[in-house]
């Protein structure tokens, strides 16, 4: 919360903002989305609405307001209603405790005749101890929407969809929690700020005992855990229920799997939840294994501090973070790209398939990366005498 | 705050696994369990359990109860009695008789908790400190409960089989 009027209001202006900036990237990839399936179709797509069809969602957004709110006669109303709000809460939660950019320090200063100050602001929603564990255990949740909707629904494809989206969420939660364990272990921490952090300097690792040093590569998680990186990702897109992973809702099977009986607005909360789960999936992916916010050695917190440090240390302070903010945009974008690409590159998984995918290949890999990870850094770090 | 929140999610646990046994519609109980989790979860965390709490959501609200709702939904079951007004009148009285004897026997042992000051005082401040006591003082607790879900695991088995033959012959 705060200690003052001043750091609660500011703390609660931060959830606000960093929700919307959530809910306001879904326009921006829709229309990513599809233009870049039309530049890899070798169409034109939405391009006749504004400046190369920027205006499209808006003219879409009055079509889906004006729709009928359609319920089926079996349908079961509450859980109805809630499943698209609660489709969401889990990416919106952890999207929220993800570091965006560095913490904004502000000094004391006068206002209104008081005294204010000194406040830290993190650049996030709320700072969580148990950063990871809170946020698998949140987007572990997300099945629900998913589940209550296509049984809410009460038609045979909604249920197949809901069916199909709780097996695949099951089969590659434990991928996607395993693969992170080799993360954890190397920065021996849950918490994202310390492990960015620590990948804020050059490559740095011990050989059996040793320090050895890169002095060109940034001290990234993907130069540890490549094989993890993968797994993770891949565990990801199904998490997200992207294609090639998007057996819940498969088109050409069940019209529109769990929300084929949604229309309108409730739709568009569907689309929110799926494209805030593209969003976190990816910052995960930047914070774990791409240094998060820290650009070593061009854009690192240090830098930006003295490259402002003729500004007051509270303006220095806010625009490295704004900076540093843009470097973690960038590379933000840069996942939600692949995932977009891979959308309209790979056709769809046929079910044994993805069953075979995230029991036999993922687990058994993230088991492996786990393992070898553990006794490597026991090794390497010493061993028994360290 | 503390207290508010204390006895919001005791609440919301009693009021979970109550409408589990009580309500008519298999699915609508298996949501309320999962409710009931979270709730439990939400007492781990105020407690100062944070850790626990995530693990808590993450095994029972996001992986185990996710299967239960789904193995509801693939069997399709129709609206059943309720299990309070099923079952024969000594099922009954022996559920009503072991119910007089816990709760006889929880409230002298739970009574000198209150006030709840004390609240705070078993925290458990770091993961780090959570798996010391976890591999050096309770290991073999641990490794008990391991064994336990092993024979979970084996005596669904051996019921599902004996389920089998019985339908064979």
């Amino acid at each position: 919360m705060g200690i003052d009027i001043f750091e609660i209001v500011v703390n609660f202006l931060k959830i606000v903002v960093i929700f919307l900036l959530m809910i306001q990237m879904v326009p921006l990839l829709v229309w990513v989305e599809r233009r870049g399936s039309a530049f890899i179709q070798n169409r034109f797509g939405p391009n006749r609405i504004g400046p190369l069809g920027l205006v499209q969602n808006l003219a879409d957004l009055v079509k889906f307001l004006c729709k009928e709110d359609f319920l089926g006669h079996k349908t079961r109303k509450n859980f109805f209603y809630v499943a698209p709000v609660l489709s969401i809460i889990p990416a919106a939660l952890a999207f929220g405790a993800i570091p965006l950019s560095s913490p904004v320090k502000v000094e004391a200063f006068k206002w209104l005749g008081y005294t204010w100050g000194p406040y830290i602001f993190y650049f996030q929603s709320f700072v969580m101890g148990i950063g990871i564990v809170f946020i698998l255990a949140v987007s572990s949740l997300a099945v629900y929407a998913l589940l209550l909707a296509g049984w809410s629904s009460g038609s045979k494809f909604s249920l197949y969809g809901a069916l199909r989206a709780s097996a695949q969420a099951i089969s590659y939660e434990l991928a996607l929690s395993l693969s992170i364990v080799g993360i954890i272990l190397l920065f021996n921490t849950f918490s994202f700020s310390e492990i960015i952090s620590a990948q804020n300097g050059p490559l740095e690792f011990y050989f059996f005992g040793a320090k050895k040093s890169v002095p060109f590569l940034p001290n990234w998680g993907i130069f540890y855990q490549p094989l993890g990186a993968i797994l993770l990702f891949v565990a990801l897109f199904a998490e997200a229920n992207r294609l090639p992973f998007d057996l819940p809702e498969a088109e050409a099977e069940l019209v529109a799997g769990y929300h084929t009986e949604y229309s309108g607005v409730k739709i568009i909360m569907f689309y929110m939840g799926e494209y805030g789960h593209m969003l976190v999936a990816s910052a995960l992916m930047v914070t774990f294994y791409f240094g998060g916010y820290t650009l070593w050695p061009f854009l690192t917190p240090e830098k930006m501090n003295i490259a402002f440090s003729s500004f007051s240390p509270t303006w220095n302070s806010i625009l490295t973070a704004l900076v540093l903010h843009g470097v973690f945009m960038l590379k933000l974008f840069f996942f939600l790209w692949i995932f977009i690409w891979t959308r309209w590159t790979l056709p769809r998984f046929r079910y044994d398939q993805l069953m075979d995918l995230g029991w036999k290949t993922l687990l058994p890999w993230a088991l492996i990366n786990t393992i070898i990870t553990g006794i490597w850094i026991f090794f390497m770090r010493g061993g028994f005498s360290g | 705050m503390l207290e508010i929140l204390f006895f919001l999610f005791s609440g919301l646990v009693l009021y979970g696994a109550l409408m589990t046994v009580l309500h008519r519609d298999l699915i609508i109980c298996a949501l309320h369990l999962a409710g009931s989790m979270l709730a439990l979860a939400g007492l781990f965390f105020i407690l100062g359990a944070h850790f626990i709490a995530g693990v808590q959501v993450l095994v029972y609200a996001g992986a185990v109860m996710v299967l239960f709702v789904m193995v509801v939904m693939l069997f399709n079951l129709k609206k059943t009695q309720s299990s309070l007004f099923t079952g024969g009148i000594w099922l009954k009285l022996s559920g009503l008789f072991f119910l007089t004897g816990l709760v006889a026997g929880l409230f002298p042992l739970s009574l000198h908790l209150f006030p709840l000051r004390s609240l705070r005082t078993v925290e458990i401040t770091s993961t780090k400190e959570l798996s010391l006591k976890l591999f050096t003082k309770y290991v073999f607790a641990f490794e008990v409960l391991g064994v336990l879900l092993l024979l979970i695991a084996v005596g669904v088995a051996v019921l599902c089989r004996r389920q089998d033959k019985v339908k064979e012959s």
